[in-house]
């Protein structure tokens, strides 16, 4: 038997909102596999392993570990099994230095000081054997994402772990730095360690792991799949319950004139050159899609674009016609937004969703007149949009932190679709959301622009940049790097583009 | 000439002692901040030291046993900031301004039942000890002279401060609970514990700088004696960058401020608005010092938030 | 039939969460009081029945609940609507302070103006002083990012040294030992409802108010965009709003709010500004607005019932030695304790446990 752990009738009910998250779930490890534990969003995954990290206490159901019963309701029972998790948020001290970060719980010491120098020796020792490019006495809120996820599992390596959890590792990670990551689990694998990898991504299923589980809505669908036998259409199904056309395409119709066009955008702040030498033209019935890394300024592109930060230099045309202004005018020239994220940025949890679907449009005359809110007409508009918009809600006067994130999306969405704006500037428009929410959402935007809207797609996620745009812009520290229709580049070219490897530009 | 100098060193000494309570409120708040809860009850701890620093001295009529007193009614408040703060994640900012209304109110009625007055304590036993030791020092020994023991063990705490935040094992972890209590948990570390000492560390440090102000300074309890300079102490572990030693230098320019202050009002300006002039110098920090000084990034948080 | 449903449809929403959390606050504020009053060797029994009687016993003694409740209400309410921007003004004292010296300086000027514009005017220059010294405040939060908490104490402690230096300096009432303003003229105090008593016009005036400040937050576009710039100022941005402008006109209306508080105490209650006049009437705001949980209605409501308190113990302070201190008390366990809603299911619950232990049927009980 080489089961080392062995997860068996697990349930969890949390009190506060009386959901379910995991029904009865079993779940075995054997030693030395890499093991994909599949699901979508809110199926459960992190919730289970979170159990076997200790942080999920209490849970019912039982915990064999090495073949012996444990409770775990700490993450230092677990630790001291030598189980460790990298989180999908970092769990890092941006100010501190690698080192520390690393032996934080565990730190070597002299009396009781903090031996430092022993700490980065040690730690160099590991960065060493892994190859890794890191200094331990950088600051981690210095490095890049794939950086700070070797500090990462540095941390979980460090103190010997045998069983290492990685919750949605490629998450934030360019098709490159994936490469390298699947490379370090072979590494580890091949050193006898056991790992667990939580993805909603088939391919990776594929790519890397021996064995996988499927979770959907709290119940364990399938375990021990052997992954040579499969293949990603069954997988698929098991995952969402039903045959999902993946990757299809809705290529534009027809491609009109320009509609929304920048030219020579640049933004420094702080002797920063954020933006550079930005232009871009997006036009009706199209649209453009902006593929990057996550911190390589499209926020702030977006922010510029929407009026909502000032750049150093920017030329803006609508329709041919200047445009200026700060984020109201920009709204009231028919620039529709829907921001990245959703909960900071995009709505007002605590309030309702009716007072959430004005907001920004809460001045137009069919909302208010001289000051006063028309309360009676803003209750209609908001339940002919949970209608329209099939939002799965109460009411309208529900609290938009009630709803899922799929249906929070949707109030989000509803609001600026609704107005029938010219341009919509759109960024992760399906970040965190159920399949059925994400299809519906797509086919919304791909209707919009068959009825000639000019679309700006900022999305982290490359499938959905791929699939949805007509043309497609990748963007690396700031600046254009490449252009290309349709099709024209596959994911390891742009890959390529998104982490500066290549450029388009040239002598410049 | 000399005339000059005599006021120089009296500015000088007033800035001196006038500074002590407030760089041991601070100091006391950078443990707290440190550890993820923003220290804003320190005029609750100030305020409760001062006044259980009369109590003991006056039931003991030892001075020392009031120090002590004071640590403990410090201890005690900021015990009750934390259980509010940690325990029942109360806004921290709430938290504080309740207690600081409640230290205010609490310490007036007790001071009521117990003497009788609404507006002060009796005259109690003071800290005799002072620094005139230092008299033969050149320079500054005229300024050190005249002041109380309590100087030196300031300075005493302020570099084991120091110490045990940047050089410890426990300062390691205690600046990781208060950057990332999540992630100081997810290794295994007891984040309330530390939080909770890293607030009553605060709670005794404050309590002495209350005790300071009232058994060393003018010898009885008066209401309201601290008067906003828990929350000035605040301003000041900001602008000292939730560092011992810069706290120290921050200290300084409110005790300066305060010994003109004092120092004017014997000019003949109207003293109320001389008085106003240390409040004034917080507003203008507030407004143009402390814009880019990062806090700890955890304060606020919970090693369990979602 | 009907009419029963609406009642208990009524009855359903007063009930609300937060409602309840109010309730058990008091109520467990007024025990710690009382165990405070019990350990300090009275009888927690005959306070309570002192301050009943000094706050209902006889026209003139709910004429001094009125009177009491006013600035509590007002100065809650101010407190109130700068919550609502996720502001905390604990400035209302400095306010409240400068509104009264500002009203009682135009009252007692001879505009030749009829009274009762004299008197609108009064209280309009107070309100106007209190709204542009809180103002400052809210410059300094957005274009410094000042933390507000401690701008306000720095403020209180100004205004209140300034008020000082004024009515014991330049603007001392002629023949005064105290500092004191002259009093206003005739024409601008306001008239007593009940004779020999201090009540006047200014409760409803307070009372009003709040309804005006509850249609504004629920019925109007700034009050609205206050409501988002509270909740959420990054997505308030996104949407275009004004963030910054939203910022301080809330700390105008909160301070505006505080200075009427002043202004009413002094046509009302004093005729001048007396130095030391308030209690600590703006503090007292922030129980007020704890209490009433963030609404214009609550605010009434526990504004009133810290009148009763504060008029009570005023007749406890003289019939026994429990000092009117107590009632200050009261308020800071007020506060603590509406923000401890955590503490308070805490206790439901291990009520809830001690009940079905007592109860054999149940005796398993359930396990979290």
């Amino acid at each position: 038997m080489n089961d080392i752990v062995r997860m068996t009738d697990i349930s969890k009910v949390y009190p506060s909102s009386n959901v379910r998250a995991l029904d009865h779930v079993d779940f075995t490890l054997k030693k030395g596999e890499i093991h994909s534990l599949l699901g979508e969003n809110g199926a459960g995954k992190s919730t289970l392993m979170k159990i076997l990290y200790g942080m999920n206490a209490p849970y019912s159901g039982e915990v064999v570990i090495y073949g012996e019963k444990k409770i775990m309701s700490k993450p230092i029972h677990a630790i001291e099994l030598g189980i460790s998790m990298v989180h999908q948020h970092f769990m890092l001290t941006p100010v501190m230095t690698v080192a520390e970060n690393i032996v934080i719980g565990r730190e070597p010491r002299k009396g009781i000081l903090f031996d430092r120098e022993s700490a980065e020796r040690e730690i160099q020792k590991m960065i060493d054997t892994y190859g890794f490019n890191l200094s331990p006495k950088a600051k981690v809120e210095d490095l890049s994402t794939g950086e700070q996820q070797r500090v990462e599992i540095l941390k979980a390596m460090y103190g010997g772990a045998g069983i290492i959890i990685l919750d949605e590792p490629t998450a934030v990670l360019t098709p490159q730095e994936v490469n390298d990551l699947f490379a370090i689990m072979r590494r580890l694998k091949a050193d006898g360690k056991t790992i667990v990898i939580i993805t909603h991504k088939l391919k990776e299923t594929i790519n890397i792991a021996d064995r996988a589980s499927v979770l959907r809505d709290g119940k364990m669908i399938r375990t021990d799949i052997q992954v040579k036998d499969t293949t990603i259409e069954e997988l698929s199904r098991y995952m969402v319950g039903r045959d999902v056309e993946l990757g299809i395409q809705r290529p534009s119709l027809e491609i009109g004139e320009v509609a929304f066009e920048v030219r020579n955008l640049n933004l420094v702040e702080r002797e920063h050159s954020i933006l550079k030498q930005i232009n871009l033209k997006v036009h009706r019935g199209e649209i453009l899609g902006i593929a990057g890394i996550e911190g390589n300024g499209q926020s702030e592109l977006l922010e510029v674009l929407t009026g909502v930060r000032k750049p150093t230099s920017m030329e803006l045309r609508k329709n041919g016609e200047l445009l200026k202004g700060d984020a109201r005018a920009f709204i009231d020239q028919g620039i529709g937004h829907v921001p990245e994220d959703r909960m900071s940025q995009g709505l007002v949890a605590s309030m309702s969703i009716m007072e959430n679907l004005i907001l920004g449009y809460h001045k137009r005359p069919q909302f208010s007149k001289r000051g006063l809110l028309k309360d009676t007409e803003i209750e209609e508009f908001s339940d002919q949009m949970i209608e329209e918009y099939r939002i799965k809600a109460p009411g309208s006067r529900t609290p938009c932190k009630m709803l899922s994130g799929g249906n929070q999306q949707k109030v989000v969405i509803a609001r600026i679709f609704s107005e029938d704006p010219d341009i919509i500037i759109i960024a992760q428009p399906t970040r965190g959301v159920d399949i059925g929410a994400m299809e519906y959402i797509h086919s919304r935007m791909l209707d919009l622009r068959d009825e000639g809207k000019a679309i700006l797609l900022l999305s982290a996620d490359l499938d959905e940049v791929r699939n949805l745009s007509d043309r497609l812009l990748v963007i690396y520290e700031g600046e254009i790097v490449a252009e290309a229709e349709r099709n024209q580049m596959n994911e390891s070219e742009i890959g390529l583009y998104m982490t500066g490897s290549r450029s388009q530009k040239s002598g410049e | 000439m000399s005339f000059l100098q005599d006021n120089m060193v009296y500015i000088l000494v007033a800035t001196i002692s006038m500074s002590i309570p407030l760089i041991l409120a601070s100091l006391g708040g950078i443990f707290s901040a440190r550890s993820g809860i923003m220290a804003l009850g320190l005029e609750s701890m100030m305020m409760t030291g001062a006044f259980t620093a009369v109590v003991g001295t006056y039931f003991s009529g030892n001075a020392y046993v009031g120090l002590l007193a004071g640590m403990g009614g410090g201890a005690l408040i900021s015990y009750l900031y934390g259980i509010l703060c940690i325990r029942y994640k109360v806004n921290q900012v709430i938290a504080g301004v309740g207690l600081n209304l409640l230290a205010l109110s609490a310490t007036t009625l007790l001071t009521e039942l117990i003497w009788g007055n609404r507006g002060s304590s009796p005259q109690v036993a003071s800290i005799q000890l002072n620094l005139s030791f230092l008299s033969k020092v050149p320079v500054i020994g005229k300024i050190l002279e005249g002041q109380s023991i309590l100087l030196l063990i300031t300075g005493v705490f302020v570099c084991v401060a120091w110490f045990v935040l940047f050089k410890t094992v426990y300062g390691l972890r205690l600046r990781i609970v208060g950057e990332n209590p999540k992630a100081a948990s997810t290794m295994g570390l007891k984040v309330k514990a530390i939080k909770y000492q890293g607030v009553i560390i605060c709670g005794m440090l404050a309590g002495l700088g209350g005790a300071y102000l009232s058994i060393d300074h003018i010898d009885l309890f008066q209401r309201n004696m601290t008067a906003g300079r828990g929350y000035i102490a605040v301003v000041i572990m900001i602008l000292g960058r939730y560092h011992p030693f810069y706290v120290v230098v921050a200290a300084l320019i409110f005790g300066f401020s305060d010994a003109i202050q004092i120092y004017l009002q014997g000019q003949g300006i109207p003293s109320q608005l001389m008085q106003t002039i240390p409040y004034v110098v917080t507003l203008f920090v507030l407004a143009f010092g402390v814009k880019h000084i990062r806090p700890p990034a955890g304060i606020g948080m919970h090693e369990d938030d979602h | 039939m009907e009419s029963r449903a609406r009642i208990k449809a009524l009855l359903k929403k007063l009930m609300n969460r937060k409602v309840m959390i109010s309730v058990l606050a008091l109520v467990m504020a007024m025990v710690t009081s009382g165990i405070i009053i019990k350990l300090s060797g009275y009888s927690p029994v005959e306070a309570i029945m002192a301050i009943f009687e000094g706050a209902f016993n006889g026209k003139s003694a709910i004429a001094r609940t009125l009177v009491q409740a006013t600035p509590l209400i007002l100065s809650g309410l101010a407190f109130t609507v700068a919550q609502k921007a996720q502001l905390i003004n604990l400035g209302v004292e400095g306010q409240l302070y400068l509104g009264a010296l500002a009203t009682a300086m135009v009252g007692s000027m001879d505009l030749g103006v009829p009274g009762g514009l004299h008197l609108i005017f009064a209280i309009l220059v107070g309100m106007l002083v209190g709204g542009l010294y809180a103002g400052i405040v809210g410059v300094m939060k957005v274009r410094f990012g000042s933390n507000e908490v401690i701008a306000t104490i720095m403020l209180n402690s100004i205004a209140i040294l300034v008020a000082n230096y004024f009515v014991s300096g330049p603007w001392k009432a002629v023949g005064s030992v105290t500092g004191q303003t002259e009093k206003v003229l005739d024409q601008v105090r306001l008239a007593r409802l009940i004779p020999h008593t201090q009540l006047t016009l200014a409760i409803a005036v307070a009372i009003i108010s709040c309804l005006i400040m509850k249609w504004f937050f629920d019925h109007t576009v700034p009050g609205y965009e206050i409501k988002v710039v509270g909740q959420n100022k990054t997505a308030a941005k996104v949407a275009g709003i004004q963030t910054g402008k939203i910022v301080i006109l809330s700390m105008l209306l909160s301070g505006a709010i505080g200075g009427l508080a002043g202004g009413l105490h002094v046509l009302g209650v004093d005729g001048r500004f007396i130095t030391g006049f308030s209690p600590g009437y703006g503090f007292s705001g922030i129980a007020v607005a704890a209490l009433g949980a963030g609404s214009p209605i609550g605010v009434i409501v526990s504004g009133l019932i810290f009148g009763v308190i504060r008029s009570g113990s005023m007749l406890l302070d003289l019939k026994t030695d429990i000092p009117l201190t107590y009632a200050d008390v009261v308020q800071a366990l007020v506060i603590i304790f509406v923000a401890t809603p955590m503490l308070i299911t805490e206790m439901i619950h291990k009520s809830k446990r001690v009940v079905s232990a007592m109860n054999p049927s149940s005796k398993k009980g359930e396990e979290s």
